[in-house]
């Protein structure tokens, strides 16, 4: 009988090492992928007990603070829709976006020094609070970018020419990240693609706001001066491809000024074609087109064609911003900000600095250069081209009184609907505090219904 | 040190982990909780001190590691039910104190295990007709039929027909263990006895069977037919048995696989628990998922995801079936280990005491109580753990549920009575034999002591 039960205890021994196999395979061998099972809403649990940074505006509004709910916090935009879309969301189901996820490690504490007092208030049995961020964005300029684009398809951006630091960022439509949980569905079917950032995502024909790239070229290989002289008979012909100028008009006998400060297509497509597709393509690059956006929000890639593949028709159509020319909003928004800063793009930035929870700065945004397509003394040339835009030729609509803005329209034909609308300028000329692009979808001109919105922005960045 | 102290102080790691795991849970949910919550703790102390000093008292020789190991696998469960909802440990503390008096009534009812034999078919009758009120009007809770619901009271009589069928079945066999290991004939070289004498087998195969399909519970029916065929295979020593047996076995588990959907179910969770993860496999993915959190050493106590922000707990029956989980989410791997060592050195000490034992029917009811125990606790975390198809069932002294808590405790003091038998007959046979000079009665005490 021994002998059978001291059996019987090893069969017990064999179970109960099975048991322990079995618990180690599945507490460490395949533990690490259980935790991102789809099905596992640990790790989203986990970070609801982490008190998230505050997210706080130049003009010290909070646009994201937390609600606590038993030991957890719920994340709430006292802004809604307005704060987007550079706000982004920080969703249980959905995860994050924008703002809330590129600087989600500040945010829930786990940068930096924080990081150790974060794991000692872990031990201690606390609950961690995360840094909080003080953007660059005024929530002054934001609304009223807002209100001013309204309900039209389309996107804004203000910004410092000097430093890069974004004023404001507008797209429309747009989502409440406040119901996103309820709304997702809707709003991945929506045509409109309110999830789109059109800001940063959006490409588009930039029309006669990428005659500043045109121009740059032209002045600053020594094409062009502002009163080299041309002549317009209402179109010209290149290689097949007719170039009319917006609205059919003739203007006769006109220096280069005139030419850019009225957007005549026929004597950029001229100028264009005599640059040539290689010069083109190379300042294009120069400004930024093929190259990522330089911050960490991302955005679409803008795009010019390969010089290669381009005949004069080509070219022509490039030197007007149509054909295969895509820029992003904020591509042309830089674009302007090289004229506005001496021929310097500053890279763009959101966050000016991170701040711990007892008010420390811990982290900040120094301003730095991204690329130099011109010269200090061409962007000044530019300048007083752009100035004249304003002043009496199509972006007349922008002019604020008392300040001198410069800006360039744009009117960029699609295929199908009426012509983006774009407008790309800066003021005060004499000294740029502020940068801004629109574009409106399908809006029409540039001057009549960009300009104005650019001008709204532009008295709210200025305080007037 | 003698056996009654070594006890007292393998009580300490009780008495520590009480004191600390109360404390820690205490602060780690401090706005939740109150102060008096903490007395919890001293109740479970007073507990323990009064079942020492009960076993000093009557059973002193026994087994010093038993209770020990049930002290720590108690404090532990209490520990976590407080962490899981403070009112259940409450009532939890409260079946301990009736498992105590029950503990104590059974080591002072109990004087010799062998009374047991006289009533041995009325154990057995009571332990079938607690098993048979439970098919009839037992209530359906998470799949199985093993709960009696009386008002308030949620009774499981299969915990305790468990001891009691045990008791029978030790009982019977001591009566036919001779004629069973009698054999005529061999096939094959294995010794085949005549049919009629596979007739406690085929009693103990289709009192499964039945089980089965009436409680619908897999687990409880591997549980009684695991610790039958063990008491089958040590009252013979026959292997012979057991081959039939798991053959019997598996082939009725299969059939039965096919003609019932519950058992099909399980097993089909079990094999692939991801197919429905937020459906039929909630709870086994759930549990994964707890241990895979917990990792090696735990997020801590009451750190753990275990209640949802509705206030439910993560896994439906948490503290009782899945109270493993929970021990894996918060104390980790090496938590987990300790349990399953705990049950462990409870079944080594509970097979000792069967082997000291000097009569068979002792021998014979310590390996069934024991086997039944090691059992029960194999299922349960195997269950939880993926390791076999998950069934409803306690894990012993840990899961919150009176009648398991009971039932336990009267297992533990029948072992414990058993003990202190063997360790008396040992002395008086060492006696008999240093009276008649065969052995020193020195080398005998000095044995005993350690």
């Amino acid at each position: 009988m021994d002998r059978a039960i001291r059996r019987l205890f090893y069969v017990f021994v064999a179970m109960f090492v099975g048991l322990i196999l079995m618990l180690t395979y599945v507490q460490v061998w395949s533990a690490p992928k259980l935790k991102v099972n789809p099905a596992n809403t640990r790790a989203v649990e986990e970070e609801m007990k982490i008190e998230r940074g505050l997210i706080i505006s130049q003009d010290d509004q909070v646009v994201a603070k937390n609600v606590q709910q038993g030991q957890y916090f719920l994340r709430q935009y006292p802004f809604g829709d307005v704060t987007e879309p550079w706000l982004g969301y920080n969703n249980l189901r959905y995860g994050r976006a924008g703002v809330e996820r590129v600087y989600n490690e500040q945010l829930t504490g786990q940068a930096g020094l924080l990081g150790v007092t974060g794991s000692w208030s872990q031990i201690l049995g606390k609950n961690q609070r995360g840094s909080d961020l003080k953007l660059t964005v005024s929530m002054k300029v934001q609304e009223v970018a807002a209100k001013a684009l309204g309900e039209r398809k389309g996107a804004v951006i203000a910004i410092d020419p000097k430093t890069g630091a974004i004023l404001a960022e507008v797209s429309y439509p747009r989502y409440n990240p406040n119901t996103l949980t309820e709304d997702w569905k809707t709003l991945n079917a929506d045509e409109g693609r309110p999830l789109l950032n059109r800001a940063i995502q959006g490409l588009y024909p930039p029309g006669s706001t990428f005659k500043i790239i045109v121009a740059s070229a032209a002045l600053q290989t020594g094409q062009v001066t502002p009163s080299t002289d041309f002549n317009d008979t209402g179109t010209v012909t290149e290689y097949g491809y007719v170039v009319h100028n917006f609205d059919n008009k003739v203007y006769g006998d006109h220096d280069f000024q005139k030419a850019f400060a009225s957007s005549i297509n026929t004597t950029f497509a001229k100028v264009g074609v005599k640059l040539g597709a290689d010069t083109l393509s190379e300042y294009a690059r120069a400004f930024g087109f093929g190259q990522g956006l330089p911050w960490s929000l991302g955005g679409a890639t803008s795009r010019f064609p390969d010089p290669a593949g381009m005949d004069q028709a080509h070219v022509a159509q490039a030197s007007i911003g149509q054909g295969e020319i895509l820029a992003s909003p904020m591509m042309m928004a830089l674009a302007a900000c090289a004229v506005a800063n001496n021929g310097t793009i500053m890279k763009p930035y959101i966050v000016d600095h991170v701040l711990s929870y007892n008010n420390a700065i811990i982290e900040t945004t120094e301003p730095s250069a991204w690329l130099h397509p011109i010269t200090p003394a061409t962007a000044a040339t530019l300048k007083t081209l752009m100035i004249q835009v304003v002043k009496s030729g199509t972006g007349t609509a922008a002019a604020i009184s008392g300040v001198q803005v410069a800006g360039k329209t744009g009117t960029a034909e699609v295929a199908n609907g009426d012509s983006h609308a774009w407008f790309a300028g800066f003021a005060p000329a004499d000294d740029p505090q502020v940068a801004v692009i629109v574009l409106v979808e399908n809006g029409g001109s540039g001057g009549a219904v960009a300009a104005p919105i650019a001008r709204q922005v532009m008295a709210a960045a200025l305080g007037k | 040190m003698s056996v009654r102290n070594r006890e007292l102080v393998f009580l300490l790691p009780a008495l520590v982990l009480t004191t600390l795991g109360f404390a820690l849970v205490y602060t780690v949910k401090s706005e939740t909780l109150s102060w008096s919550s903490l007395t919890y703790g001293l109740l479970f102390l007073a507990l323990f001190a009064i079942a020492h000093l009960g076993r000093r008292f009557l059973v002193p020789d026994a087994d010093p590691y038993l209770l020990p190991v049930t002290a720590l696998l108690s404090t532990l469960g209490l520990l976590l039910l407080y962490r899981i909802d403070p009112d259940l440990a409450l009532k939890q503390a409260m079946w301990l104190v009736v498992g105590l008096v029950a503990f104590l009534l059974v080591l002072a009812s109990t004087r010799d295990l062998r009374g047991l034999l006289r009533h041995k078919y009325w154990l057995g009758i009571a332990g079938v007709l607690l098993l048979v009120i439970t098919a009839g009007i037992g209530r359906n809770i998470n799949g199985s039929k093993l709960w009696i619901v009386v008002g308030p009271i949620h009774f499981q009589p299969g915990e305790f027909a468990k001891v009691l069928l045990i008791a029978f079945f030790a009982a019977y066999l001591v009566d036919v263990r001779e004629v069973l290991t009698v054999s005529t004939r061999r096939v094959l070289g294995v010794p085949f006895p005549p049919f009629r004498y596979l007739a406690p087998l085929l009693t103990i195969w289709g009192f499964s069977i039945l089980l089965m399909v009436f409680m619908k519970d897999l687990g409880t029916s591997l549980l009684f037919f695991g610790a039958l065929l063990a008491l089958i295979y040590v009252a013979t020593g026959r292997a012979f048995y057991v081959v039939v047996g798991v053959v019997l076995f598996l082939i009725g588990a299969t059939g039965l696989y096919f003609v019932f959907g519950h058992v099909q179910t399980r097993v089909d969770i079990w094999l692939d628990p991801w197919k429905d993860a937020s459906g039929s496999g909630y709870q086994i993915v759930q549990s994964l998922f707890s241990l895979a959190s917990g990792g090696l050493f735990g997020r801590g106590l009451g750190q753990g995801y275990l209640i949802l922000q509705n206030g439910n707990p993560i896994i439906p029956h948490l503290e009782s079936d899945f109270i493993f989980s929970a021990i894996g989410e918060e104390l980790g791997l090496v938590g987990g280990m300790g349990i399953i060592l705990l049950y462990l050195i409870f079944t080594y000490r509970g097979l000792r005491v069967a082997m000291a034992s000097r009569n068979d029917f002792a021998r014979l009811l310590c390996t069934g109580l024991t086997s039944i125990f090691a059992i029960q606790a194999f299922i349960i975390i195997g269950g939880v753990i993926k390791l076999i198809p998950l069934t409803g069932i306690t894990l012993p002294f840990v899961s919150y549920g009176g009648s398991s808590v009971v039932a336990n405790f009267m297992l533990l003091a029948l072992l414990l009575r058993a003990s202190d038998s063997a360790a008396r007959d040992k002395l008086a046979a060492e006696k008999r034999a240093g009276a008649s000079g065969a052995a020193p009665a020195a080398s005998a005490s000095g044995r005993r002591d350690g």
